[in-house]
């Protein structure tokens, strides 16, 4: 085939063709890793469609036939009623640039098949979920917004609690309700309707995911990151996982190592009975990723023993993707994870002390700007800290205070000591509480939010997305915890760390670490005189790259 | 059809709305955003005052700000403005421009302060000329397609205007030197972008 290649070990194309994360999941196929059947359309497809304004000649034939290995492969019809087979599609770059592109989950759930699914899995609500799931993202990567569906959107709908507090027919028209909610948006923003049939559903999102390269703001993002504007994107097909299927279902992300201290410990988040990129988006409050151990050990298990052999291909700390379906695990995505700071500094020294790299390419592996961050106050050893919630760090530093969930409490209270201001967002109104804070938490938004970019010019540290944060009149929810205003928490602005009280502060993380691998910068430099960190480092790559 | 020119939102309107958007403020704040001179707005102030729409909160953080009845008042004017304009449609159909737009001015102003370096990402110390010019080059651009949404607003309702007043005015002076124009201060991009925001949100009657 010309456009398309299978997703298997015996692929040999490079990155620049197959997109990043499809070439991780050849690499996975390598490693003998469980991968959802699919395919992905190369680079040039995506070339070929921006020069000619139109899916290139020969493409449609090889999806048609593509997707009919796809049903060979899993026994499923795609578009079918009777075992219909649904698949997600993809972007995928040969550089990362978050945020630009799409995903679009549950393809194929036409009214019909959703239907034949519900007859088929005998649960009606998770079917019409699915579709919900479809109609939105597909949405979502049409307007190039985020649109909310599917139960993840509404916490009060995870627990067994909150779906027995409301009727099975409530539920129902509610999902119905906002099935024809996305269909009309999708209708008025984009000029036509949701297409009814499976293969034509396939290349509009095709098209959407191809023409996603080249909006305004991912010109911007590439202009500001200096990546060239004509590489294209992948975009990969695969038969979808349900990790929302049943209770022993659920989806996640994995880090081999701790990323925000370094150390050689799988860490993650994972979510039960939740589809897709819930974790990925913040939508859902996740759990960490060690209660996996206990519900399903032998998802665990095979997790522990994956992320080993991934390490062992990249040699360095991976990040991996994963779902599992009724007790199946399945990996959806795989890279080396890019540390930063102290755990950069950790994680690198450590590989050498395995001898996975040698010193000179643990030296390299840590850039001298990171080591900006490396005395930056962290909250020390998570295991002693009571973690109420976690985010994403906005602003590096730790702030401890007082929570205060609106402006004038913050103002009312900072005069008597120190406030951390949780809202659920921030806006223009928020500006004096934000002055007043020491620290800043919110609900919703990530590392580009409006409390993030207030955050970094006022140097206060702040947390925002955090995940299962509820914010009250005069109270705050972690997660199923209630913490009343005016109790004591400290904020860590790296990690995303939200804790109860006072831990403990350290303010050298990275400690013995650093010295050991500063030392092996001034044997490779051949300088031992009296410098600063960066320094050292600095002379180091240079020796390194000279030789 | 020849269009009467729409009706102008009263002075009131505009220094009670000017709070409603901005949060807290002083005088001379409300002046930027209203366009008004500080003498005419601390007389809006003082009559807003005495009919119980707006206070001033004393303290280290010293402000004009809305009370409750305050917020209510403006929202149950701002649509009445807005309806008597038969502006609804066209304001809706520039806040889903914006709301395309919103994204990307984030990640500039994530750009303009934090960058990658060797795959790092770190503080931009703005020790590196280039790199700003390329990030403020960004902004130009970008802003040339924001006017085009805030002239649609304009259009629907004048009020809408200081907008691009005070947006252009802060690239303009980032450009020429006065880096804390980009992200940092009530008067900055940003800042004043959030108020559009805002005002959007609350002229529309949108939930945050």
């Amino acid at each position: 085939m010309r456009w398309i290649r299978p997703l298997s070990a015996q692929v040999a194309e490079t990155a620049e063709t197959l997109g990043g994360k499809a070439h991780g999941l050849v690499v996975l196929h390598r490693l003998g890793l469980p991968v959802p059947a699919g395919f992905v359309i190369t680079t040039d497809a995506c070339r070929a469609y921006l020069r000619e304004g139109r899916l290139p000649a020969g493409l449609a034939e090889e999806l048609a036939a593509a997707m009919g290995g796809l049903e060979a492969a899993t026994g499923r019809e795609f578009g079918g009623v009777r075992a219909p087979l649904a698949v997600s599609v993809r972007s995928g770059a040969s550089v990362s640039m978050p945020g630009m592109m799409s995903t679009i989950l549950n393809l194929g759930l036409t009214a019909d098949a959703a239907a034949g699914l519900a007859a088929e899995t005998g649960d009606a609500r998770f079917a019409s979920d699915a579709r919900l799931r479809f109609l939105s993202s597909l949405a979502s990567a049409i307007t190039d917004t985020d649109v909310g569906g599917g139960d993840g959107d509404d916490a009060t709908a995870a627990g067994p609690g909150g779906a027995a507090a409301r009727s099975a027919e409530d539920e129902g028209a509610r999902r119905a309700d906002a099935i024809e909610a996305v269909q009309g948006l999708v209708r008025r923003l984009s000029g036509a309707p949701v297409p009814d049939t499976a293969a034509r559903q396939l290349d509009l999102a095709v098209e959407t995911v191809f023409s996603s390269w080249d909006t305004p703001r991912a010109r911007t993002y590439r202009e500001l990151h200096g990546i060239p504007p004509d590489l294209g994107t992948a975009v990969i097909v695969q038969a979808m996982v349900f990790g929302n299927r049943d209770d022993r279902s659920g989806t996640g992300v994995a880090f081999s190592r701790d990323p925000n201290t370094g150390e050689n410990v799988p860490f993650g988040d994972v979510l039960f009975a939740r589809q897709g990129d819930d974790v990925v988006s913040g939508r859902s409050p996740a759990r960490p990723l060690r209660e996996l151990a206990d519900r399903e050990p032998a998802v665990w298990a095979a997790l522990v023993d994956a992320l080993n052999r991934v390490e062992g291909h990249y040699r360095d700390a991976c990040y991996v993707e994963f779902t599992f379906e009724g007790g199946e695990l399945w990996f959806l995505q795989v890279r080396p994870s890019r540390f930063t700071g102290a755990a950069a500094v950790r994680a690198a020294t450590d590989l050498a002390d395995e001898g996975a790299v040698t010193r000179h390419e643990a030296l390299l592996r840590v850039a001298p700007q990171q080591l900006r961050h490396v005395r930056t106050p962290r909250i020390a050893a998570s295991a002693d800290a009571d973690i109420l919630g976690r985010g994403v760090g906005a602003c590096p530093g730790v702030a401890a205070g007082r929570i205060a969930t609106t402006t004038d409490a913050a103002l009312r209270m900072a005069a008597d000591g120190p406030v951390v201001l949780v809202r659920p967002e921030t806006s223009p109104h928020d500006m004096r509480g934000l002055a007043a804070a020491a620290g800043i938490v919110t609900a919703r938004g990530g590392p580009a939010s409006h409390a993030a970019v207030v955050a970094r010019a006022m140097g206060k540290p702040a947390v925002v997305g955090t995940t299962g944060l509820d914010v009250a009149a005069a109270s705050v929810r972690f997660g199923g915890r209630t913490i009343s205003e005016g109790t004591l928490v400290t904020i860590d602005g790296i990690s995303g760390e939200v804790a109860l009280g006072s831990p403990r502060i350290a303010t050298d993380t990275a400690g013995a670490h650093l010295r050991r691998l500063l030392e092996w910068a001034d044997d490779a430099a051949g300088d031992h005189s009296e410098r600063d960190d960066a320094q050292r480092l600095t002379a180091a790559h240079a020796a390194l790259r000279q030789g | 059809m020849i269009r009467a020119e729409p009706p102008q939102a009263g002075r009131d309107l505009l220094v009670l709305h000017a709070l409603r958007c901005g949060g807290h403020a002083g005088t001379a704040r409300v002046a930027a955003a209203t366009g008004l001179p500080e003498p005419a707005v601390e007389s809006e102030l003082i009559d807003l005052g005495a009919a119980g729409l707006v206070t001033y909160a004393a303290g280290p953080f010293a402000a004009w700000g809305l009370t409750d009845a305050g917020r209510a008042a403006d929202a149950e004017r701002i649509t009445a403005d807005l309806e008597s304009a038969g502006a609804r449609p066209a304001v809706a159909a520039a806040y889903e421009r914006f709301a395309t737009l919103n994204p990307e001015l984030l990640d500039l102003c994530t750009a303009w302060q934090l960058r990658s370096v060797d795959g790092a990402g770190t503080v931009n110390d703005h020790s590196d000329p280039s790199y700003d010019t390329r990030v403020l080059g960004r902004f130009t651009d970008f802003d040339r397609r924001a006017a085009a949404v805030c002239a649609e607003l304009s259009a629907a309702q004048p009020r809408f205007g200081r907008y691009r007043v005070r947006l252009a005015d802060a690239l303009d002076r980032a450009a020429s030197g006065e880096l804390a124009y980009v992200a940092d201060g009530t008067a900055s991009y940003h800042a004043v972008w959030a108020e559009l925001h805002e005002d959007l949100l609350a002229t529309l009657g949108i939930p945050r």
